[in-house]
């Protein structure tokens, strides 16, 4: 295990000592992203997006607590307070919100509009908001009803009540043409995706082919390291150059392009590291089966530009024939971007993405296990 | 005991039998050097010997074991100087230094408590952190050395490890080789230098086409030919045949013969000035006979017919 990170460590500061990597891995992917993005804007905002809103919550009694589950259960983005300048809407509930409910009093609730938040996302927060408080109503009023007139209710019963299967719910949908990614929101994670698949194919091609040449592979191998200790260096090393480009693109998203990136972070990180994987075993394959440096470049930057134009990089594949959707399914690109549409552009949450996750995670193991067949020193 | 032994050593690649039956031993305190033109089957040898291809027939012992049988054990015990300059031209002296140290399974401090104390002894410590690519030719053949001593390793492969260097670099890198005989290093030098073979190594196995032809120390190679001493005629011989000259081939072994030249050495041990006069009465007019030393060139010129440096 020591030796794989070695390995990839000094590769890493390898492939970072070469000046041309900085243009391939920052500044090519950032001028397409831009370009592209602005190309591809759409009119609206993709469905069912969520945008973040921060809940100031001055009731320090049970039902301001509950009212927070109710509007979670709507899935609701709430922000954590640090993000606060972040937030598209604030919603305050007052301090005497238990007090007024247990006397049968109404209350008013505080809905405030964030700097540079457009009105669809107000109008996505009040549907939940009001979505929320219905249910709330609904859930306060069979507690009543089971309370003896005059009596109060408590917490545990209302939480009781609220642990039940409704009786009726609305399971609403898209009716028509499917929605499409547009804009940042498109372009980012198509140029990311494209550009980690070329840059982790050629990176990785080149290197294994001339430390072929000058030996370096041999040398490696007359110490008392083994094959796959050295193929998953390899691996190892082209996943952190990855990375380097997906912590760079997420932030320049964020903050510069103001993507979107959906209200599970988490979850689009883990899509694009295991792509990652997939592209570096991919990478150290190509430069496995091949002889020459120079013809592997040409085979990466033909590999890495078809699967981009296949995966649906280039255009939403949304807008076009449903054979080309089929097609991208045979792409690890394909399976990434749809992955990462569910995520920033349609709000889905982890579950969404478990099935591309597990096809990629099965194309990663498979790349991994031929890189690992074929390799030579 | 031997540190490195190996038992009729045979590879085959296509048509073409690259090293056939080869054994030789290499102890501690030794430098064995393994003699031989391009494509002779040095590197072939030094290839089977450090893992990095299965012999078709043969076994490698590295100290006592058979090679297959624990490949990992024995690596730790080798230490692997490879005739191209196999490091990370872009990283740093030091970088590469401590990358291989930690490969070779130090510690990340060892190997940075070792690199400060090789860099020293390559006097290199004041271009430690310049990129290797900025190193004359010299320094990175002497990096490329220090890339495998990290793990002060008991026996030592070098192959063909001054190729390319100037006179005086060359110099130095022998100097170092031999200071680390003095530790008790076993170490096996595979060099297509004469001059290198006949200075540095203690025994000297000759290899052609992929047989190794002979070995021996210089001095018993230099028997081989008869003596310690070679006879150079320089006379036409274009029309000339020993094998008509009466007992010739009972008093002299004819070691190379050109339309110009006759090299040839006393069978037996007799005196010198009897033999320069039998060799003045041959029939052909001699111009210059001279007497020297016999030279591992002449071994070879004896065993494959050529000279080495063709």
């Amino acid at each position: 295990m020591k030796r794989i990170l070695d390995i990839g460590h000094t590769d890493l500061r390898l492939f970072l000592k070469h000046k041309s990597a900085y243009i391939w891995l920052f500044a090519m992917p950032l001028a397409f992203v831009y370009i592209m993005g602005f190309a591809n804007r759409g009119a609206g905002q993709p469905y069912n997006r969520t945008p973040p809103v921060l809940i100031e919550n001055a009731d320090t009694n049970f039902l301001g607590r509950i009212f927070l589950a109710e509007l979670s259960a709507q899935n609701l983005w709430v922000l954590d307070p640090t993000n606060r300048e972040t937030a598209a809407r604030v919603i305050r509930i007052p301090a005497n919100f238990t007090a007024n409910a247990r006397q049968y009093k109404p209350t008013q609730l505080q809905f405030l509009k964030g700097e540079d938040s457009g009105e669809a996302d107000t109008a996505l927060i009040e549907v939940r908001l009001v979505r929320a408080l219905i249910a709330m109503n609904g859930h306060l009023l069979e507690a009543a009803t089971q309370t003896n007139a005059g009596g109060t209710f408590a917490e545990a019963p209302l939480r009781a009540i609220m642990a039940r299967t409704n009786p009726v719910s609305l399971n609403a949908k898209f009716a028509g043409r499917k929605p499409v990614p547009s804009g940042f929101n498109f372009s980012l994670p198509g140029n990311l995706v494209m550009y980690l698949m070329m840059n982790l194919l050629i990176f990785g091609g080149n290197t294994i082919a001339a430390e072929r040449r000058n030996g370096v592979l041999k040398r490696l191998m007359v110490h008392p390291v083994t094959r796959l200790e050295l193929v998953m260096g390899k691996i190892y090393g082209l996943m952190l150059l990855g990375v380097v480009q997906i912590l760079f693109f997420l932030a320049v998203g964020k903050w510069l392009f103001h993507v979107n990136l959906g209200a599970n972070l988490p979850a689009v990180a883990l899509t694009l590291v295991v792509f990652a994987w997939v592209a570096g075993s991919l990478g150290v394959l190509v430069g496995s089966l091949s002889a020459a440096e120079d013809r592997v470049t040409g085979i990466c930057v033909l590999a890495s530009l078809l699967m981009a134009a296949l995966g649906g990089c280039w255009w939403p594949l949304e807008i076009g024939p449903p054979l080309m959707k089929t097609i991208s399914l045979g792409t690890p690109t394909g399976w990434a971007l749809q992955a990462l549409h569910q995520l920033i552009s349609f709000g889905s949450g982890f579950a969404a993405v478990l099935v591309p996750l597990a096809v990629l995670g099965a194309f990663g193991a498979v790349a991994n296990l031929l890189a690992a067949r074929f390799f030579r020193n | 005991m031997s540190l490195l032994k190996v038992e009729r050593l045979s590879k085959t690649f296509g048509a073409t039998r690259a090293v056939d039956s080869v054994s030789f031993e290499v102890h501690p305190g030794e430098i064995y050097g393994l003699l031989g033109p391009n494509g002779a089957g040095k590197t072939t040898s030094i290839s089977m010997i450090s893992g990095l291809l299965k012999p078709d027939a043969g076994e490698v012992f590295v100290a006592g074991t058979a090679f297959w049988s624990a490949p990992q054990t024995a690596k730790r015990i080798m230490g692997v100087v490879p005739q191209e300059l196999a490091i990370y031209e872009e990283l740093s002296g030091r970088e590469n230094l401590e990358f291989w140290g930690r490969m070779a399974g130090l510690s990340a401090r060892d190997a940075k408590a070792r690199t400060t104390e090789l860099l020293a002894a390559l006097t290199l410590t004041d271009r430690a952190k310049d990129a290797v690519k900025n190193y004359s030719g010299g320094m990175k053949r002497r990096i490329n050395l220090g890339c495998a001593l990290l793990h002060r390793p008991k026996l030592l492969l070098l192959d063909e490890p001054t190729v390319g260097i100037d006179p005086q670099a060359r110099l130095n890198i022998l100097e170092f080789i031999r200071n680390l005989r003095a530790t008790g290093t076993a170490i096996l030098y595979t060099t297509h230098y004469l001059e290198e073979a006949e200075s540095l190594c203690q025994r000297i196995g000759i290899i052609d086409h992929g047989r190794l032809l002979a070995e021996g120390t210089l001095s018993e190679l230099q028997e081989r030919l008869g003596g310690d001493r070679v006879f150079v005629l320089e006379a036409d011989f274009k029309n000339a045949s020993p094998d008509a000259w009466a007992g010739f081939h009972d008093r002299f072994r004819v070691i190379q013969k050109s339309e110009q030249q006759l090299i040839v050495a006393a069978v037996g041990a007799r005196d010198p000035s009897d033999c320069l006069k039998e060799l003045l009465n041959l029939p052909v007019r001699v111009e210059n006979v001279s007497l020297k030393r016999p030279s591992l060139n002449d071994v070879f010129l004896q065993l494959t017919g050529r000279e080495l440096r063709e």
